[in-house]
């Protein structure tokens, strides 16, 4: 591509610090490498021998294990790219993207914050704020109020706005992020209790306890737009992402296109995406999420000011690299046709892949992964910064992996999607693939039939073992334990046990010969 | 065609024919499962009669015993219900090798108490559960038959 061979001659920036960890640091420290960017690791104590540390030209040490010490240290953080020499940071999802402090102390560091500008982090981060200016922009938003609820619970003309509002509610965090401080209220009996422990929840998690409400829309499909502006006023919304597969309001899948949107209603998404970025001083990256009713109406729920987890899917059917257009972006270029006028081919979805028990609630499980067995092959993607005999550090995100498929429509990405987790294997700990692996072959999912129900719907606590896969295990063990006897476990010969003759049979035999 | 014991959870569970289990990388647990029709890959970890297979993203735990284990295992099981004083026997006849406790020792469920050479295999005889050692009928190289009082454990 043209843009890349310049890029290599005159690379948007000499070094870029990147002030994240896991997945998503490799992700942006390849994207650096590809545009000829030397590149600069930070980790905390617990991650002296991490991926992310030995993919990136150079690593300084930012503090300790816990994230407030090292990961959201700003001070220390700015320091390191002080020390290396770095021209910019980039940060990520999650830590410090999008605190405007943080990104305002890089501003004064003489350095460039990859991703929009202080006052827009600060505009947009608060959830309640960004509803108002939502409705400022006519862009629909949940029924609801777009008052917070700071007053006494107990308030009687609170709660007549509340049953103005309707019954069942959401209360969502003013500071929220990742499904924290929220809570379902179906009736006005519940609300005090809800919104003391949502507060407190949000207090807790983000520092601040400011709860609004919103109905509950449902049934209802997440779906997202991915918006690019440069810093010369160009935006562009480049297709959306259907991410209506969670569990704890944190999704677990997503794709695109999205099978609940039709041309008509992403014409409609992408006109209030760009009229919710047109309310604030917008460049960079940025996702606005909507809520798509079931008869096709949408309603805006928040704009993300930052890379995305699942910014992956968009790049598959698109072919643009958006982390390399964040960093030419803040480097000052303008966004090219290739970019404005690019159309989405193809269909991608992506799977994200936890250390959680799905038949237990999906409860996040600690352990240490011994086999790790990736899929590959034709129009499979992974993005992971795990190896085997990794330890799950308990202090992050316990996101292990994404995986990602591209195929030509959604049934041949669905098939390529069961195809590729058929060769995924993961021991030691027990982790979400179980489940993805039903979902695959869900009717409803694989109809396209599917919001943001189906976890509580259709898997509820999950299938049990049918006996003719527990009659299959019991035979694996059989088999395993009887070669595991008759040669030693590393043996460099390749050892075969089948049941009803050879080695697992011999453990029986040997026992009743000596009986 | 076997005498070995398959439990998936506390099912008893009769284990699939013609199952052939290829390593693909012991050390990591990768293996090759065909059941004659289909192969798939899948992860085995475990060792004795505690195995773990991850089928389709679904970690299953299978209990493997051997005959002289589902024995032990039937022997302690039936010991581990009974109040009082328990009179824990010999399951098995064989040599007594090694003996771990004395009279008046405080065990806890699980501890070894003494060691048992049977089928040239040394099986450990644990505790079905805790309590004090009241009486010690046996000491290292006595032959034992099997249902012979080996230790008395009081409340």
């Amino acid at each position: 591509m043209a843009s890349l061979r310049k890029d290599k001659a005159d690379p948007p920036f000499g070094r870029v610090l990147v002030a994240n960890r896991g997945e998503i640091a490799v992700r942006i420290i390849r994207a650096c490498r590809e545009l000829g960017i030397e590149t600069v690791a930070v980790y905390s104590d617990a991650d002296a021998a991490a991926t992310h540390v030995l993919f990136a030209d150079r690593a300084e040490r930012i503090g300790e294990a816990a994230p407030a010490a090292s990961y959201l240290n700003i001070e220390a953080i700015i320091a390191a790219a002080r020390r290396t020499g770095a021209e910019a940071i980039h940060p990520g999802y999650g830590f410090v993207s999008e605190n405007p402090d943080f990104a305002r102390a890089v501003e004064a560091a003489d350095l460039v914050f990859v991703g929009p500008p202080p006052a827009t982090l600060e505009a947009l981060g608060n959830k309640l704020a960004a509803r108002r200016a939502a409705v400022g922009a006519g862009v629909p938003v949940v029924p609801g109020l777009t008052v917070s609820l700071d007053g006494d619970p107990d308030d009687p003309r609170l709660l007549e706005e509340l049953v103005e509002v309707g019954f069942p509610a959401m209360l969502k965090a003013a500071a929220g992020g990742g499904g924290r401080g929220m809570r379902r209220v179906d009736g006005p009996g519940d609300l005090p209790a809800a919104v003391a422990s949502a507060r407190r929840e949000a207090a807790s998690a983000f520092g601040d306890g400011t709860i609004y409400v919103e109905r509950l829309v449902s049934p209802a499909c997440h779906v997202e737009v991915q918006l690019l502006g440069d810093r010369h006023g160009a935006l562009v919304a480049l297709g959306e992402r259907d991410c209506s597969v969670q569990r704890r309001h944190q999704k677990l899948v997503e794709e695109s296109p999205s099978p609940a949107v039709t041309p008509a209603i992403r014409e409609a998404l992408f006109d209030s995406a760009r009229r919710v970025a047109r309310t604030v001083d917008f460049h960079n990256a940025a996702t606005v999420e909507f809520l798509l009713d079931a008869d096709g109406r949408h309603y805006f729920l928040e704009m993300n000011t930052r890379l995305q987890v699942e910014h992956g899917v968009t790049e598959l059917v698109t072919g643009l690299d958006l982390v390399a257009w964040q960093l030419r972006i803040a480097a000052g270029q303008p966004l090219p046709p290739e970019v404005t006028d690019a159309v989405p081919r193809g269909h991608a979805i992506e799977v994200r892949l936890y250390a959680e028990d799905p038949w237990s609630d999906f409860r996040p499980v600690a352990g240490n992964v011994t086999t790790w067995h990736l899929p590959d092959g034709p129009g499979v993607r992974i993005d992971t910064a795990l190896h085997a005999h990794a330890t799950l550090p308990l202090e992050y995100d316990p996101l292990l992996a994404k995986l990602l498929v591209l195929a030509d429509d959604r049934p041949a990405a669905i098939a390529r999607l069961g195809r590729a987790l058929d060769e995924t294997v993961i021991g030691g700990v027990q982790t979400d693939l179980g489940f993805l692996r039903w979902l695959v072959d869900e009717p409803g999912f694989a109809a396209g039939d599917y919001d943001t129900s189906l976890i509580a719907d259709r898997w509820g606590d999950g299938p049990p073992l049918g006996a003719d896969e527990a009659a299959l295990v019991a035979a694996a063990a059989a088999a395993a334990r009887a070669l595991g006897e008759a040669s030693p476990p590393r043996a460099p010969s390749p050892a075969t046990a089948r049941t009803g003759d050879s080695a697992w049979a011999r453990l029986a035999r040997r026992e009743a010969t000596e009986r | 065609m076997s005498d070995l014991e398959l439990r998936v959870g506390d099912e008893v569970v009769r284990p699939a024919d013609g199952v052939r289990l290829d390593w693909i990388d012991a050390a990591a647990g990768l293996a090759r499962l065909h059941d004659g029709v289909r192969s798939r890959l899948v992860a085995v970890e475990g060792s004795g009669t505690a195995w773990t297979v991850t089928i389709a993203g679904r970690r299953v735990a299978v209990t493997v015993r051997s005959w002289r284990e589902q024995m032990l295992a039937a022997a302690e099981r039936e010991t581990a219900t009974l109040g009082g004083p328990i009179d824990v026997k010999a399951t098995l006849p064989g040599l007594v090798v090694a003996v771990a406790v004395v009279q008046g020792d405080d065990v806890i469920e699980g501890q070894g108490l003494l060691t048992i050479e049977a089928m040239k295999m040394q099986n450990e005889v644990r505790a079905p559960r805790a309590g004090r050692v009241s009486r010690v009928a046996i000491g290292p190289g006595m032959v034992v038959a099997t249902g012979a009082l080996l230790i008395r454990l009081d409340d």
